[in-house]
């Protein structure tokens, strides 16, 4: 929510200035939000479409439809593999089976990382000791990208999920952990002593100060890695699955079908979406806005 | 400088120019193959007993990893290589995609081994069971790719029979040819289907024995004529240098020849170079696998009957689909 629409009455003089009441001030305020909501609708929507219509006039012109088909076409692929009706199914099971495979390894290994990483990242941006002996290890594993545990994944758990999984944690895992660790030891000197004043100690001074002054880093950390987590799932079920959103993706590929590529690649960013404002933002509300907490 | 010197080099010369071979640089082409893998290495027999040389070929070679059939076909379809080693159904699957719409075929298969080389292993514990007895089985099989020949194939022989793939409590999990034998030793798989050469390193490391074999006849008495490596060209390239293509299945067939007259140990060292394999195990795989190049129409129908109603079946290519729009054998020089 914009700062400007939580203006409420208190907020306010009685007179702001000559000649306008508290309630033209008001009214100003909420014409002025509605006009910015407004604006960012159609911004956005200008966006969409301009992309929409430069892929529509490649598609056309350059003649491209094998390759690039045109968004009516995708957009009617889209309808007809969600509603079942898509035929030939080349695919095994239905989307929704795949998509609800790909959900489970994804969230499975984003939450595994999630559980390791944050308080990990508490600790040591905590405790400079250590942070001293752990963070060279961490750097160090860190450059490797995520599509080259896929090999050993398969070695160490074999062709199925938990190799899937573990290269989703394996990806996720990082930005959590250095956010938090960044969140945790950037804490200002001051919020610090303030909460020792008023006599936080132990376990009250890490959930009263600690934690709600390190959320918004975790915050950042959960959907860079939320995003992270769909990326990977999709090269890890391309290598290592039978089902999931990856797989559809490489048979399809191996159909030259750039119809169903492109059908697979929406429905993994629209869900995508939907679960990082489902996940990160539940948990922002429920943080951020709850203890009042902003980054710096 | 004498004058006999004088009156010779024009005549030398003139000699020069009228031969087509010696006048003219090689014309130079860019191919591309999987590789390592076995079914491509006529290309290398081809290489090393100096075939496009002798047809006034200058190659450039483009490899892809096992299991990466696609990537060839697309840089097929985009002009990056003019001929392409190693994909067959693949080929039927692009040209579809154009038939749909309408379009005229990019692609052609244009030659073909000569062996079918499929192979389906299983795990020494499943010996003695009937396909049958394995339908309800939980068995995780590897295979190359989804659109893997060998996995048209199987289908093509399920068909027959009145059944899909579908029947099957099986998983096809999908992994390099070279990720299959770890997979088998580590019991990651309870099988796979692939060529002669993943077949022997599985035997040879006694993780698994042949269950059908399309050589043998269990897929089908058919089968045993099925074109095994699939040869692909660009049409527009090809028919712009129709020249340059018959020479270039010229060079392929001279190296079948090459391979049919040579000692067993000659070819073995080839064929093992280009596989990156120990030569104990190509000798051991050498009665099972024929590299050689010769397709006819009666093949190439074999495999439209065989191959192309497996996938027509499963909705994979367009009923417009013709054999023709797979096919074209006009570059190869055909034998009684």
């Amino acid at each position: 929510m914009n700062t400007i629409d939580k203006i409420t009455r208190a907020d306010i003089p009685a007179r702001t200035s000559p000649g306008y009441s508290q309630e033209d001030f008001l009214r100003h305020v909420r014409l002025r939000g509605r006009r910015i909501r407004i604006r960012r609708i159609l911004r956005g929507g200008t966006g969409i479409l301009v992309i929409l219509l430069v892929w529509q006039i490649m598609s056309q012109v350059l003649d491209l439809e094998l390759i690039l088909p045109q968004p009516l076409t995708v957009l009617r692929n889209v309808i007809r593999t969600l509603t079942l009706t898509e035929k030939p199914w080349l695919y095994g099971p239905n989307i929704y089976v795949h998509l609800s495979h790909s959900f489970l390894r994804a969230m499975t290994g984003f939450a595994a990382a999630a559980v390791l990483a944050i308080p990990l990242g508490l600790a040591i941006g905590r405790m400079t000791t250590l942070r001293e002996y752990v963070m060279p290890s961490i750097k160090g594993i860190y450059p490797i990208p995520g599509i080259a545990w896929i090999p050993l994944a398969i070695l160490w758990f074999g062709l199925g999920d938990a190799a899937v999984v573990f290269v989703v944690f394996a990806t996720t895992f990082f930005p959590l952990f250095f956010n938090t660790e960044a969140g945790a030891r950037m804490i200002s000197p001051t919020v610090l002593d303030a909460g020792r004043c008023f006599g936080a100690r132990g376990l009250v001074f890490f959930f009263r100060i600690v934690l709600p002054a390190t959320v918004p880093y975790i915050i950042t950390g959960l959907r860079i890695s939320l995003g992270g987590a769909w990326r990977m799932i999709v090269a890890g079920e391309m290598l290592a699955s039978q089902d999931g959103i990856g797989y559809l993706l490489m048979e399809s590929r191996f159909q030259f079908r750039a119809v169903d590529l492109m059908t697979a690649m929406i429905l993994v960013a629209v869900v995508g979406y939907a679960t990082e404002k489902l996940i990160v933002d539940t948990i922002e509300k429920r943080t951020i806005e709850k203890w009042e907490v902003h980054s710096s | 400088m004498n004058r006999r010197d004088l009156l010779a080099l024009p005549a030398f010369l003139t000699l020069v120019t009228l031969d087509p071979r010696t006048g003219r640089a090689a014309d130079r082409i860019r191919v591309g193959m999987l590789k390592p893998n076995i079914v491509t290495v006529i290309y290398w027999i081809a290489v090393k007993t100096g075939a496009f040389d002798k047809n006034g070929l200058d190659i450039a070679e483009n490899p892809f990893p096992s299991g990466q059939t696609a990537a060839g076909i697309e840089q097929l379809l985009r002009g990056g290589i003019d001929f392409y080693l190693g994909a067959s159904g693949e080929v039927a699957h692009a040209n579809s995609r154009y038939v749909e719409a309408g379009k005229p075929v990019p692609l052609a298969l244009i030659e073909g081994g000569i062996s079918s080389g499929s192979f389906f292993v299983l795990q020494d514990s499943l010996r003695g069971k009937t396909l049958d007895e394995l339908r309800g089985m939980k068995l995780r099989i590897g295979l190359s790719n989804p659109s893997s020949y060998h996995l048209i194939l199987f289908r093509a022989f399920l068909r027959e029979r009145g059944m899909t793939t579908d029947n099957f409590a099986w998983e096809f999990l999908t992994l390099g040819g070279p990720e299959m034998l770890p997979a088998m030793v580590s019991h990651q798989l309870d099988g796979f289907m692939h060529d002669a050469l993943t077949t022997t390193l599985a035997q040879r490391a006694n993780a698994g024995f042949v269950f059908m074999s399309s050589n043998r006849g269990d897929m089908g008495e058919n089968a045993k004529h099925l074109p095994g490596t699939g040869v692909c060209g660009n049409r527009d390239f090809m028919q712009k240098n129709s020249d340059t293509t018959r020479r270039f299945t010229q060079a392929l067939r001279d190296a079948s020849a090459a391979y049919a007259a040579a000692p067993k140990a000659q070819m073995v060292a080839i064929m093992a170079e280009w596989s990156r394999q120990d030569p104990g195990v190509i000798d051991d795989m050498y009665g099972n696998f024929d590299p050689r190049v010769g397709l006819t129409p009666h093949a190439a129908q074999i495999w439209w009957d065989i191959l192309g109603s497996a996938m027509l079946a499963r909705g994979e290519i367009s009923p417009k689909l013709t054999l023709n729009d797979v096919f074209d054998l006009h570059y190869v020089q055909q034998t009684a």
